[in-house]
């Protein structure tokens, strides 16, 4: 019982990740309206997403992320437009933490915090010039850069939320395992 | 021993150059989901649509308890302005009675003077009232999913009213869900009328919250404060359906501010209006002969709200 139990804690630590990205593309399509100007929901999937590849990127693997992105883009978008963007920011961004993890791994806070806010800037810039190569026309950027501002103020608290989980970690608690 | 270490070598190599590998296998499979989506949509759209029929049972248990939680900071807010809301509700209530008196003369007017002319009515416009389960939540798409589809009778083209006016159009129907796309959308296309000087136009979103007029004809004599409604041209939409207001026309680009406030909307209309399909259907119906048509205000359509 007591192995299931161990087995079962492992299983859900392993598909935690995955799961609270695709959650958080749910909410995000939910229609919360809380402040008013709030036109554009902020962008908690890429937060997960920046947070996880992280602190625990074996979770979140490539394919995975791709096809959450794939899932995002086709929930989110109407006729026309592209699907496939979020799963090329996705996988961008992942590729950026392993490509610069020791600048970002067992640092203060507040570089991690730096390190979203560069990487979400490129993801926007990406999605932004992709929807405007492909419409070929201007695009208006001010709900994106919105989007932008809004999610970088967010990402401490989220930031923090996800932190407390991080010491009930089996690897950071390892007389849990079994 | 060695030929073992060797082995094991290879192997490495092999599993490090196709986890490289698949890097940039998704990577160009992303880049090429995008192209495809723009070469071949039908094939796109089966998927999304496979896509939203799982996801819209979802996204409508989550919106019960959003919607809960938008009631009440919107009866927080509104318990802070009451008295003045109520001054204000009284000061339109009269005028709005005023108007009530003119529309019944005008409404019998018309009826008289359209039995003397053997004038021919459009379609009788029917309504289906919908949930709104879900948002894009893109800084690039605006859409709404609803949870009414074919099943209701939603067919794509159908316009999608508040109380105040129009806010889309539905572009892709499922057998539970339909998508809205809303007015600042892209893509977003809409032959409208000037109210007051009947002049043809067409409403053009570009992502920002205030549509773009392009005017077929001049764009002289558009000031700003005009009301503008659906012209009903290309067949699918009713004509009269209020837009929105011209808010500036500086430099030969119209800003329009729609009427139908996208935020916090629970509960839209879909107008089934007997025509649809915008671009496949059938020829839009011919030009009437006789006197130009009525106002807006006085069509079933803009009288059912």
């Amino acid at each position: 019982m007591n192995d299931f139990l161990h087995q079962l804690d492992r299983w859900l630590y392993a598909a935690w990740p995955g799961a609270l990205v695709g959650l958080l593309i749910l909410l995000t399509m939910a229609p919360i309206r809380l402040p008013d100007a709030l036109t554009v929901a902020p962008l908690l999937p890429l937060m997960a997403v920046y947070h996880f590849c992280l602190f625990r990127a074996e979770a979140l693997p490539a394919w995975l992320l791709f096809l959450l992105g794939v899932l995002f883009d086709l929930l989110q978008g109407g006729p026309g437009t592209p699907v496939g963007v979020s799963a090329l920011q996705f996988l961008l961004v992942r590729q950026a933490i392993l490509g610069n993890q020791k600048y970002l791994v067992a640092v203060s806070f507040t570089f991690i915090w730096l390190g979203y806010a560069l990487l979400s800037a490129a993801a926007v810039t990406l999605s932004w010039i992709t929807m405007a190569l492909l419409s070929w026309r201007f695009i208006d950027p001010q709900p994106a850069l919105f989007q932008y501002v809004v999610s970088l103020f967010l990402y401490p608290i989220f930031g923090w939320v996800m932190g407390r989980g991080r010491p009930r970690d089996p690897l950071n608690a390892p007389e849990a395992r079994p | 021993m060695a030929f073992r270490e060797a082995v094991a070598q290879a192997a490495a190599s092999v599993r490090h150059l196709v986890q490289r590998f698949s890097l940039a296998l998704l990577v160009s499979a992303a880049v090429g989901t995008m192209l495809i989506g723009k070469a071949d949509t039908v094939l796109l759209e089966r998927v999304r649509a496979a896509a939203l029929d799982l996801a819209t049972p979802l996204l409508e248990a989550i919106s019960r308890p959003v919607a809960t939680v938008n009631q009440l900071i919107t009866d927080i807010e509104d318990l802070a302005d009451l008295r003045a809301e109520n001054a204000r509700l009284r000061e339109e209530n009269a005028r709005l009675l005023a108007w009530q008196s003119v529309a019944r003369r005008l409404e019998v007017e018309n009826a008289e003077l359209r039995g003397l002319l053997n004038f021919k009515e459009g379609p009788q416009a029917g309504f289906i009232t919908a949930r709104v389960v879900g948002d894009s939540g893109s800084a690039f798409v605006r859409s709404m999913l609803l949870n009414v589809g074919r099943r209701a009778g939603v067919a794509g083209g159908q316009a999608v009213v508040t109380g105040e006016g129009l806010i889309g159009r539905i572009t892709e129907v499922g057998e539970g869900w339909s998508r809205v796309l809303l007015l600042s959308d892209l893509s977003f296309r809409l032959p409208v009328l000037v109210e007051r000087t009947r002049e043809r136009a067409i409403l053009t979103g570009d992502n920002s919250a205030m549509p773009k007029l392009s005017m077929a004809q001049s764009v002289v004599g558009i000031q700003v404060g005009d009301r503008i409604i659906t012209s009903g041209h290309g067949g699918s939409f009713p004509v009269g359906i209020p837009v929105g207001v011209v808010t500036s026309t500086t430099d030969g680009s119209i800003r329009v501010k729609p009427l139908g406030d996208t935020t916090r909307l629970e509960f839209v209309r879909v107008i089934d209006y007997g025509i649809t399909g915008l671009v496949t259907g059938p020829a839009p119906p011919q030009e009437m002969y006789g006197p130009p048509l009525p106002p807006a205000g006085l069509r079933p359509a803009g009288a059912g709200k």
